[in-house]
């Protein structure tokens, strides 16, 4: 964390300060603000039930917290308070964001998936959809061209016309960035994209996401268990535990830390107890 | 490329087989007490007059037609080339997945040579009636249902409100109502098809609005609500539609552009036409539909509406698109049935007219159009003949008992029915394998 870093955290492209979300009496982010910068690789990590997926839900529109605020900027230097958006519009903003749980659209080919998040769906109505007339030719075309790339990006060329739940597990998680990054975004966001692959398909997908921030300039935000490739990969990382920010910090910081070490140790034994 | 390629000959072959289509499809109908190649004969050799200046037998008619449209199409083709070839290179993989099978394009085209013939082989008018009626404005109410059930995956139990709604604006703006038509002018049928597509339209999108914002099963208990209070509405306004007895005096529909007059009248060809030939174009823009942008933002949301968002898909905006087609559909089917049976009153509309339409689309396949088209061929004669014959005892409020069986079984041994979609196909193959399925846990999976 040298001049370098600092002078980077001017250019912020996720500000969310004093998250505070609640379902009912359970308090599932207390206080939580996470700063991104343009560009940079960040993970949180933390135990189960810490609240990493709430605060992905927070940051793109599914949940609204109760307190504090989200600002997304754009690189065209645009203010974007994501409280109180529609998803839709977050995503189309370009916050993206893949899911813990595969959740592609699994009677689609893999092409179609894709096709699905390049399309732009701001445009033309029903009378441009069945006239097909230029403007949309135009579109079918630019949108398919998006989806080649990408699924060359992705290494899913090969596998364009298969059915998406005819891939292994692998190459869904693969899929499911792709289809994330069809939409344009500057941030992505990947919930535990390695959750359930084996050695290699992890090897693959570290450089992946690797090359989704060096060759796209997209700006990666992380949820992952797997300390190895977490720590291979992120720059700085938040941990999180019982919906608070205990920890932030280059890998090797966080590494010695010993609040971060407690809550993990104090969490396995809960896990095992629960 | 010349015009006397033989390619562009071929392609005028083609043009002139479907011009002699239409000139027997607009010729002589068939009656019963003329062998069948009597309306075939006169198709064609009967003298008509050109536009008022000289007669001429029907062929030479057609065959200037036909011939004047394979010279703008050659003119016009080598355009229309250029940009295909254009999008080859990146449609490749994409149009390997949709590419029609030779077998089912000769199926299309028996099935199309079948149905334009019908008419010349059928020879009670009672039965060409029924064909329309029981037949014809169903598959047209199955395809719209099947848009909104079948691709958007809402679950819609009043259809026959939309379907009441084209009726009565039919109605309404012929002024056969016992209010006085719009600004008093009476409009003729014909021309009121757009009319009732839109007001059904804007129904839907008014009933759709505040509703689809719900999740689930809320939408099929309003759309049940509405379709009972349109169907008390019209009951129950005596000054307004003619309460229970309705109102009988819908002209029927004519055509009319100066130099040619037609005037579909009582006997029920013209009308088969008509409604095939709608049909046909409903067949083929939902198809359209079903592989454009808005089709595939159909099948995102059904399947899972949190990750569609995520792609940048507002689900409202497609579910009031899906709604609004659907909508529309069933108005068409109202003006249509409104202008061939001149006579429309309250139960016309009932509920199990909304049930029946499900039962067709569920029947046939939901999301599958050519399902949906066949399913309803295939009920709604069973439903016709049992009425008509009323064999082995059957009364007529036998009818659910037996649909009702039906699905039992359909549900039992087809679940995604008579002709599955193959994107629905997979949906319940998934399904039933256990996998792909998304709770509420999986995406709060960090949730305490």
């Amino acid at each position: 964390m040298s001049d370098e870093a600092t002078s980077a955290a001017t250019d912020l492209i996720i500000e969310a300060e004093h998250l505070t979300l609640c379902f009912g009496g359970v308090v599932s982010l207390r206080d939580v603000s996470i700063e991104m910068r343009r560009g940079e690789i960040l993970a949180v990590i933390g135990p189960n039930g810490a609240g990493k997926t709430s605060l992905f839900n927070s940051l793109t529109g599914v949940y609204q917290p109760q307190e504090g605020s989200i600002i997304f900027s754009p690189r065209d230097g645009t203010k974007l308070s994501v409280i109180g958006k529609k998803t839709h519009r977050i995503a189309l903003a370009g916050v993206s964001r893949t899911f813990q749980a595969s959740r592609l659209f699994s009677a689609l080919s893999v092409f179609e998936n894709v096709k699905i998040g390049a399309e732009d769906h701001r445009g033309i109505g029903l009378v441009g959809a069945l006239v097909k007339g230029p403007r949309t030719r135009r579109g079918e075309h630019r949108s398919d061209e998006v989806v080649l790339e990408l699924l060359e990006f992705v290494g899913l060329t090969g596998e364009a016309n298969l059915i998406a739940s005819q891939l292994s597990y692998g190459a869904r998680r693969r899929l499911e960035i792709a289809r994330a990054l069809a939409t344009h975004p500057e941030v992505i966001l990947l919930d535990e994209p390695a959750a359930g692959t084996n050695p290699s398909e992890k090897i693959e997908l570290t450089a992946l996401i690797r090359r989704v921030r060096d060759e796209l300039g997209v700006s990666v935000l992380l949820i992952e268990h797997d300390m190895k490739l977490v720590m291979s990969l992120a720059e700085r990382l938040y941990v999180l535990n019982f919906g608070s920010v205990i920890a932030e910090g280059s890998p090797a910081e966080i590494r010695a830390n010993p609040v971060v070490i407690d809550a993990y140790l104090g969490s396995s034994h809960e896990e095992t107890s629960a | 490329m010349t015009i006397f390629s033989s390619a562009n000959l071929k392609r005028l072959f083609t043009i002139l087989v479907i011009t002699a289509v239409v000139a027997l499809m607009t010729g002589t109908p068939g009656s019963s007490s003329a062998p069948p190649t009597t309306g075939v004969h006169g198709s064609f050799l009967e003298r008509v007059s050109w536009f008022g200046f000289f007669a001429a037998p029907r062929w030479t008619v057609f065959l200037t037609l036909g011939v004047i449209v394979w010279l703008l199409v050659s003119l016009y083709r080598p355009r229309a080339r250029a940009i295909r070839q254009g999008l080859d290179h990146v449609m490749a993989a994409p149009r390997g997945l949709t590419a029609k099978r030779p077998a089912r394009l000769t199926l299309m085209a028996i099935a199309l040579v079948i149905v334009i013939f019908l008419p010349k082989f059928v020879h009670e008018s009672f039965w060409m009636y029924l064909i329309v009626e029981q037949i014809g404005v169903w598959i047209l109410l199955a395809l719209g249902l099947n848009v909104v059930v079948g691709f958007a995956g809402l679950l819609d139990l009043g259809f026959a409100a939309f379907y009441a709604i084209g009726a009565y604006t039919t109605a309404w703006f012929t002024g056969a109502l016992p209010v006085p038509a719009l600004f008093h002018h009476h409009i003729p049928t014909l021309w009121v098809i757009p009319i009732g597509i839109v007001a059904a339209m804007i129904f839907g999108v008014l009933l759709g609005t505040p509703t689809l914002r719900l999740r689930g099963d809320y939408l099929a208990i309003v759309t049940l609500g509405f379709a009972l209070i349109i169907d008390d509405f019209v009951e129950i306004q005596n000054g307004v539609t003619g309460g229970g007895v309705g109102t009988s005096a819908i002209p029927h529909p004519a055509l009319n552009l100066g130099f040619y007059h037609f005037d579909w009248g009582l006997s029920p060809t013209p009308y088969y036409y008509l409604c095939l030939l709608f049909i046909i174009v409903f067949i083929v823009v939902f198809t359209s539909l079903e592989h454009s942008r808005i089709g595939r933002a159909w099948v995102a949301i059904r399947e899972d509406e949190v990750a569609a968002e995520s792609v940048g898909i507002n689900p409202l905006k497609y579910k009031l698109m899906a709604f609004a087609v659907g909508a529309a559909s069933g108005g068409f089917g109202g003006v249509m049935s409104a202008g061939l049976v001149g006579i429309i009153n309250p139960s016309f509309f009932v509920y199990s007219v909304s049930v029946n339409v499900l039962v067709l689309v569920i029947f046939g396949g939901m999301g599958s159009i050519w399902g949906v088209a066949i399913g309803a061929i295939i009920i709604q004669t069973a439903t016709s003949y049992l009425d008509n014959y009323q064999p082995w005892g059957y009364q007529f409020n036998d009818l659910y008992m037996y649909i009702g069986a039906l699905l039992i079984i359909m549900m039992i041994f087809r679940p995604a029915g008579l002709l599955p979609s193959r994107r629905r196909a997979r949906e319940f193959a998934a399904a039933e394998g256990g996998e792909e399925i998304h709770t509420d846990e999986v995406l709060t999976g960090d949730q305490p």
